[in-house]
């Protein structure tokens, strides 16, 4: 290793020394905004120094990691999502009645460790990735421990997370005992010889349960109600976001290196999981009273449906997946960014009687709500109905008919419960809430631009999606 | 040898076996240190006598502090000093031994032969494991130095104290 192979991880080293310089802020008393900024400038530092780095890529820096288009790729989404996620955080956390600082340590923490996922090329490096996401987010989740609900869904998240570890870890035991390599290339090497053992199989079988746990996909999807009601909502927006793009971007490059696709049998895995996902995520949010709950039900779907796009394990289908996850980034920040806007001190803003006529008290945020349900429910000039549309031209390619039926009848169960929360927003209410005092009009301000911004990026995105399509392409060459 | 590796691993399983069927904490952990040191054993025949010493120190030597924070904990007195005595009787101590000197008479069977012969094994010395640990890997041990730092982070403001309870003897007299 020399110091040439540092410079593609220049990224990562400034997301790392973010956290570092965040303690430094604390140990020196200073204030929330103070924190608030410098992270946010450090983000703002970590994407110019990616841009920076273009050139140098595609680079390896063996054996833990490659750092190529598709990994600068998903580290754009991601940072993009914790910059609007910390905006976010200002004005929940200044609220609360917690210390908000060491959640911006946790914050970066659990990024660094999502991005080190899109980076990693070695099953130590996807282990401590991993870890190092779940273990800040096992804090995060219960930050407010005062509250009963956040303790308790950071216990469910402890327990089942830590158990989802013991399993990839068995999994990576089990596949280095046959292949007699951790990094995915050397698997692959070994690959012809050992993909029909019993004990390779049981291997990658304890990895799809992490994988599966991590992503929320059914069977793996108990945690998810609880864990999203329980968090605080940016929290929330992260799991829904960060962590996922992390754990998703590891899964697809584990794939396209061993070339997981070839099997029949590990497509039958996948296909029944996310035929699974698809249908039990959409019906268990259809009579769901609690918005957070239902977001978290309708994620749990709509991982099922970025899975069909991961089956044909093509170059559409990847390129399918990353416009998938950056339109549906987008649609869950807009979604979780109205849901901090409206909650109170005491209470979150999840059950739906709070948005009962919504648009006649502030038509700006219920616009933008209105705007990410549609998106997720896929209506046409959103950035959600072309995502769908990728995911289907890319499955119709390699001819994977029965998750692309199911994907089509269950989005038309989905529209039911998106559309019941917006007729919801119309409804007629009995109570005009008093228009709240805002404390800090700076970051409530700029908590409404963004919003704004997010929902034009959905059209933008849903209406011209050349510049984005684009965009993917040119990072995805890099490889 | 194989047949010492084997042994080792059947009084591994064994002992972790008896760990999650105990009631007690007690027993359970005096379990849990004879399941660490059966698979030190199972390192040591294997060929990784650093490994085998680093789980000995790390993971029975941690038990150990639980132990001492268990003995901190429970408020001492004569009832506890005969509670104990009730505790410790042949039953309780009787198996985790008997698995303990199995193991250390593989040990001693590993220690007197001269070489290994029948299993293949290269020793890895400490200087192999910290060249690589250094060397190729040293991104995963800062990792991991993140991975800790977290931890720390977490769990002081998880368990931070709300109020502040001063010492009598601080506390104002005008409240």
């Amino acid at each position: 290793m020399n110091e040439l192979q540092l410079i593609p991880l220049l990224p990562f080293i400034i997301l790392a020394m973010a956290s570092v310089v965040t303690i430094l802020l604390i140990a020196f008393r200073l204030s929330h905004t103070v924190i608030q900024v410098t992270g946010f400038l450090m983000m703002c530092l970590v994407v110019f120094a990616t841009w920076y780095v273009r050139d140098t890529l595609p680079e390896e820096v063996p054996p833990l990691f490659i750092v190529d288009g598709q990994a600068a790729l998903f580290t754009g989404v991601i940072i993009f999502c914790v910059l609007v996620i910390g905006l976010f955080s200002y004005i929940y956390f200044e609220e609360r009645e917690e210390n908000p600082k060491e959640y911006y340590i946790l914050l970066f923490l659990a990024t660094l460790g999502a991005a080190i996922l899109t980076i990693s090329q070695h099953f130590i490096s996807l282990f401590i990735g991993l870890e190092l996401l779940s273990v800040s987010l096992y804090a995060l989740i219960a930050y407010l421990r005062n509250r009963n609900n956040a303790v308790e869904a950071g216990m469910k998240y402890l327990v089942l997370a830590a158990l989802s570890s013991a399993f990839l870890l068995f999994g990576m035991a089990l596949i280095y005992m046959e292949a007699g390599s951790m990094k995915f290339s050397g698997i692959a090497e070994k690959l012809p010889q050992v993909s029909s053992s019993p004990l390779f199989l049981m291997g990658l079988g304890t990895i799809v349960v992490a994988i599966g746990f991590k992503l929320a996909l059914v069977p793996f999807h108990l945690w998810a109600a609880d864990v999203y009601q329980g968090s605080p909502t940016p929290v929330t927006a992260f799991i829904a976001t960060i962590s996922k793009i992390g754990t998703f971007a590891v899964l697809l490059r584990f794939a396209q290196t061993i070339h997981l696709q070839q099997y029949p049998l590990i497509i039958a895995i996948f296909s029944v999981i996310a035929i699974s996902s698809m249908i039990v995520g959409n019906i268990l949010a259809l009579r769901q009273q609690n918005l957070k709950r239902l977001l978290a039900y309708s994620s749990i779907a709509h991982f099922g449906y970025l899975l069909v796009a991961f089956l044909p394990g093509n170059e559409a289908g990847t390129e399918a997946a990353a416009f998938y996850l950056i339109a549906y980034s987008i649609t869950l920040l807009s979604a979780f960014g109205v849901i901090t806007l409206l909650s109170s001190r005491e209470h979150e803003a999840e059950t739906l009687d709070i948005y009962t006529g919504l648009i006649w008290r502030r038509p700006v945020v219920a616009t933008i709500l209105a705007i990410s349900l549609f998106s997720l429910a896929g209506i046409p000039l959103t950035a959600g109905f072309l995502a769908k549309f990728f995911v289907l031209s890319a499955g119709v390619q390699q001819a994977v008919w029965l998750p692309l039926a199911v994907l089509i009848l269950t989005s038309v169960i989905g529209l039911y419960y998106y559309l019941r929360v917006i007729n919801t927003l119309f409804g007629t209410s009995g109570t005009a809430d008093v228009m709240q005092k805002t404390v800090h009009p700076f970051f409530h301000v700029s908590t409404y631009i963004t919003l704004v911004v997010l929902a034009g990026m959905l059209f933008w995105i849903g209406v011209f999606p050349g510049l984005v399509l684009q965009g993917i392409r040119l990072f995805l060459l890099l490889h | 040898m194989p047949i010492l590796f084997y042994i080792s691993s059947l009084v591994a399983i064994l002992a972790t076996i008896m760990v999650i069927t105990r009631y007690h904490p007690i027993h359970a952990l005096l379990y849990l240190i004879v399941s660490f040191m059966a698979i030190a054993v199972t390192f040591l025949s294997m060929g990784a006598p650093f490994a085998a010493a680093l789980e000995v120190i790390i993971y029975a030597g941690a038990i150990m502090v639980l132990f001492i924070f268990v003995v901190m904990m429970l408020n001492l007195g004569k009832q506890t000093a005969q509670q104990e005595k009730e505790w410790l009787q042949p039953r309780v101590w009787l198996w985790p031994s008997v698995l303990t000197l199995v193991l250390l008479a593989e040990m001693i069977v590993l220690l007197l032969r001269p070489s290994p012969t029948d299993m293949p094994a290269v020793a890895v010395d400490a200087r192999q494991i910290s060249l690589s640990l250094y060397g190729e890997y040293i991104i995963a041990v800062e990792l991991v130095g993140f991975l800790l730092m977290t931890g720390i982070v977490g769990a002081a403001h998880i368990g931070k104290q709300r109020k502040k309870s001063l010492h009598r003897f601080l506390q104002t007299t005008t409240t």
